[in-house]
């Protein structure tokens, strides 16, 4: 009786200062100012608001109340207008969802304004941040966004011939025919190794080389060991490797240690691990154009356009970037994934980012392309 | 490798003294049982190999794993256990064992080692690095026991020469063959 | 002290008679793998004998007084055998050593299954010597060893086994291709194949030529410095610099010659490397 009776004064007195003292602007937890909610899309009555509605019903995967929203709905086809938001071609934006966004008015005159949508992506392999620069203008008392289509250029049917080489292996039995002879792991060479500080990281950035005549499946290890000759950690190179390498390919590699620092560590004991594998020397992948500019935040990266030069559309493309110093040391290794798919001979552009630390370092960079294609029945 | 125990049976349940003696027999039965079933011993002297030299990691895995290989083999003997061979012993070698085992099953047999150590020294290792050829001087009890009945025992010290082959984390024995000399 | 000397005596006779029927088991010298031998024995009546050898185990009844039958199969695994008669409570046991029979087969190591041409010692063969039953061959054999490619003079050495084992360094030649290397003993044949391959490139040359596309790159025949093409799918990468930036473009080797057509509008300067092989660099004017 007691305790049901300092409840309800307790509530009482809670009622009685949240009126006194009101929280305003309260934001709630976990959510950042200005981000769009899923379902919570209502009409664009602020140029900020219409792009926050659209993007919330990308969210929700609400595409038609996502294409009603449209300025530009007379020029953009709703299925291309899906397809741009939601890939295609099995491409890695097919296995992504819009996680959240946030967005911010860049300028504003009359009925049109500019605003910056950061939009933040679940995908396959990791998080990816994307951000668009939206034009939105006034329409019938309403503020409606229009789509940047990026169209895709659409190949003309024609027969691309391939002839490159294709590796496949036949193993040995499981039988125990001890003393019969097997197929040797192909010889790579690490060919350089270069340990960096980065923030609260360390870093091994350097190459490695297929010295073999057979494509070699490569994985890089590396033990950090400490002032007492002690094994500090080990860590992998997990996606920052091209794991598949040609006869003669070289290959950047990056291993991280999150939390150690280089002053903790005596030397750094790399394994290179060689299996042979099947593999095949198609798709060629060109990377062309490749510069060094700031993107729309500011920030330097290092962007140019790849090429698929084969006649199969490659599904999923990871872009490795390698930057040299004057002395022709790798000092860092950046990676980015293309949420589009490479259809055949259409450029697709990338950007990978360059970190603060390197800048005015790079003398020189080298980009290889990782790629994945989706089996086909 | 366990001991006969025997039998120890108390009558009556007066005679504290016998009980207490039966218990400790067990115990010390028991033990004498872990003790032999766990690794021998093993020197291993690397000073006359060739061609290629041992490297620090190879020196301390064949010894251990020659130690290993006797101490299944002697279990596998003593309670014909093919099953236990698998690990350390492949080819030839473990299908000899297998065979033997199933002979002493047929038989009614079983072999009993009671391992005092071994001196083993690498005589071969492959350039390559996937063999080594070992001899081994081992100083061994031998047991042969018909059902529970001891046909024969000896102790002796026999030659061995072994051919071990790397598997994926550990050395496996190839080839074990006694031999007269060396 | 008196009651202790008979004592010792009848140990010592006792001790004695047990030596004395130990030594009524005899066997041969040396027995060869998979050979059949008899074990002679005294007395009468009948006895159980036991054979505990490296993978068998056999225990059957006997005639004390006749012939122990030892069968072929019964002692195919070189090594120590323990022959024990038990006969009324008495055992007599005599060990003996079964040698490994003639060479009959050869467990032939090759190493590496693919080579460069023109590796001095870079080629291992190791031998063991094995009879018909597996066992380890420790008599000394001599062990033919040769290596061929097809077309190319033949290197052969004879290494004579210690211990059941033969082993050398071979270089491999200068011509690439499958090479067989051979391993022979009293007509006992073991076949490995050998890959020679070609060493790294040299004198890695391009030539460039512009076209309605972009710039074709194409390198002149590659091979190595004995004059044999590097193998097919050998990546070759390309790099032009011109005013648009950098393009890199990897592209395997088919038919000795690397060859890719790079879309890139201006003047450019193109190179080319192989693996840490650099090669010539050409400069190219833009489009017209």
């Amino acid at each position: 009786m007691k305790l049901a009776v300092l409840l309800v004064l307790a509530t009482i007195a809670f009622l009685i200062l949240g009126f006194v003292f009101p929280v305003h602007q309260a934001s709630t937890p976990g959510i950042v100012s200005g981000e769009a909610l899923p379902g919570v899309g209502g009409t664009g009555n602020t140029p900020e608001a219409a792009v926050r509605s659209l993007l919330g019903d990308v969210q929700a995967h609400d595409w038609s109340q996502a294409y009603s929203l449209l300025a530009n709905a007379n020029d953009v086809d709703k299925e291309a207008f899906i397809h741009d938001i939601n890939g295609n071609y099995g491409s890695l934006r097919t296995f992504s969802s819009l996680e959240g966004s946030g967005t911010r008015v860049l300028n504003q005159s009359g009925d049109q304004a500019l605003v910056r949508a950061d939009m933040h992506w679940s995908t396959a392999v990791g998080p990816i941040y994307e951000v668009r620069e939206l034009r939105v203008v006034q329409q019938g008392g309403n503020w409606k966004v229009v789509w940047p289509l990026e169209k895709q250029a659409t190949v003309p049917p024609q027969v691309v011939p391939v002839n490159y080489l294709r590796w496949d292996v036949i193993y040995r039995g499981a039988r125990d025919d001890w003393g019969t002879q097997n197929v040797d792991s192909p010889q790579v060479r690490i060919v350089s190794m270069n340990a960096v500080q980065h923030g609260n990281t360390l870093v091994v950035v350097g190459e490695v080389v297929n010295e073999d005549t057979v494509p070699a499946f490569v994985d890089m290890n590396a033990i950090l060991v400490g002032k007492n000759g002690q094994d500090l950690d080990q860590e992998n190179s997990f996606d920052k490797i091209q794991h598949t390498l040609l006869p003669k390919q070289v290959s950047p590699y990056r291993i991280d240690f999150p939390g150690f620092n280089l002053s903790q560590v005596k030397s750094v004991r790399m394994d290179a691990k060689a299996m042979l594998v099947p593999a095949s020397a198609d798709p060629v992948i060109a990377v062309l154009d490749q510069h060094e500019q700031e993107n729309v935040l500011g920030n330097k990266v290092l962007s140019g356009n790849l090429l698929n030069e084969s006649g199969r559309t490659v599904n999923i493309a990871q872009v490795l970037a390698t930057y040299y110093d004057s002395n022709g040391k790798v000092i860092w290794v950046s990676d980015g994934y293309v949420d589009r798919a490479l259809l055949p001979q259409t450029p697709e552009p990338f950007a990978v980012e360059m970190p603060d630390n390197t800048v005015g370092k790079v003398q020189s960079y080298r980009v290889t392309v990782n790629h994945y294609i989706r089996q086909q029945s | 490798m366990k001991q006969s125990t025997g039998p120890c049976v108390v009558q009556g349940g007066s005679d504290t003294r016998l009980r207490v003696i039966c218990a400790l027999a067990a115990v010390l039965a028991f033990s004498l049982g872990s003790f032999a079933a766990s690794a021998p011993s093993v020197q291993f002297d690397t000073s006359h190999i060739g061609p290629r030299q041992m490297e620090e990691i190879t020196g301390r895995n064949i010894p251990r794993d020659w130690g290993r290989a006797w101490q299944t083999m002697a279990v596998a003997l003593d309670h014909n256990r093919p099953d236990l061979l698998g690990r350390y012993f492949t080819g030839f070698a473990q299908q000899k064992l297998k065979a033997a085992i199933a002979a002493q099953q047929r038989s009614g047999l079983r072999t009993r080692y009671i391992d005092h150590g071994h001196k083993l020294a690498a005589y071969f290792y492959s350039p390559d690095g996937s063999a080594i050829e070992l001899h081994d001087n081992a100083d061994l009890e031998i047991q042969v026991l018909d059902g529970n009945d001891l046909v024969h025992s000896e102790r002796v010290t026999l030659h061995y020469i072994g051919l071990m082959t790397p598997a994926a984390d550990h050395w496996e024995v190839r080839l074990l063959q006694s031999v007269p000399s060396f | 002290m008196q009651r202790l000397l008979p004592a010792a005596c009848l140990a010592f006779c006792w001790m004695a008679a047990l030596s004395l029927a130990a030594q009524d088991l005899q066997v041969p010298a040396t027995v060869r793998a998979g050979s059949a031998f008899t074990i002679p024995t005294s007395g009468s009546g009948s006895a159980t004998f036991y054979l505990i050898g490296p993978a068998s185990r056999t225990k059957r009844q006997v005639q004390m007084g006749q012939e122990i039958q030892v069968k072929p199969q019964e002692v195919r695994s070189a090594g120590r055998y323990l022959a024990i008669v038990r006969s009324g409570g008495t055992n007599r046991s005599v060990s003996f050593y079964v040698l490994a029979a003639a060479p009959a087969s050869l467990s032939f190591l090759a190493h590496p299954s693919r080579i460069p041409v023109a590796q001095r010692g870079g080629i291992i063969g190791v031998t063991f010597v094995f009879d018909k039953w597996h066992n380890l061959v420790r008599q000394p054999e001599n062990v033919d060893f040769r290596l061929a490619v097809n077309g190319g003079p033949p290197a052969s050495q004879t290494v004579r086994s210690r211990d059941g084992v033969a082993w050398l360094r071979m270089n491999s030649g200068s011509k690439a291709g499958n090479a067989k290397f051979v391993a022979t003993l009293r007509g006992i044949e073991e076949t490995r194949v050998i890959q020679q391959v070609a060493a790294d490139p040299c004198h890695l040359q391009i030539k460039a030529e512009r076209n309605a596309k972009g710039v074709l790159v194409e390198t002149a025949p590659v091979r190595d410095c004995s004059g044999n093409p590097v193998s097919d799918g050998t990546v070759v990468t390309f790099t032009a610099n011109g005013a648009g930036g950098l393009s890199t473009v990897d592209v395997p080797i088919k038919k000795d010659i690397a060859q890719a057509e790079l879309k890139i509008p201006g003047p450019a300067t193109i190179s080319v490397a192989s693996g840490v092989v650099m090669g010539n660099e050409v400069k190219v004017g833009g489009q017209q």
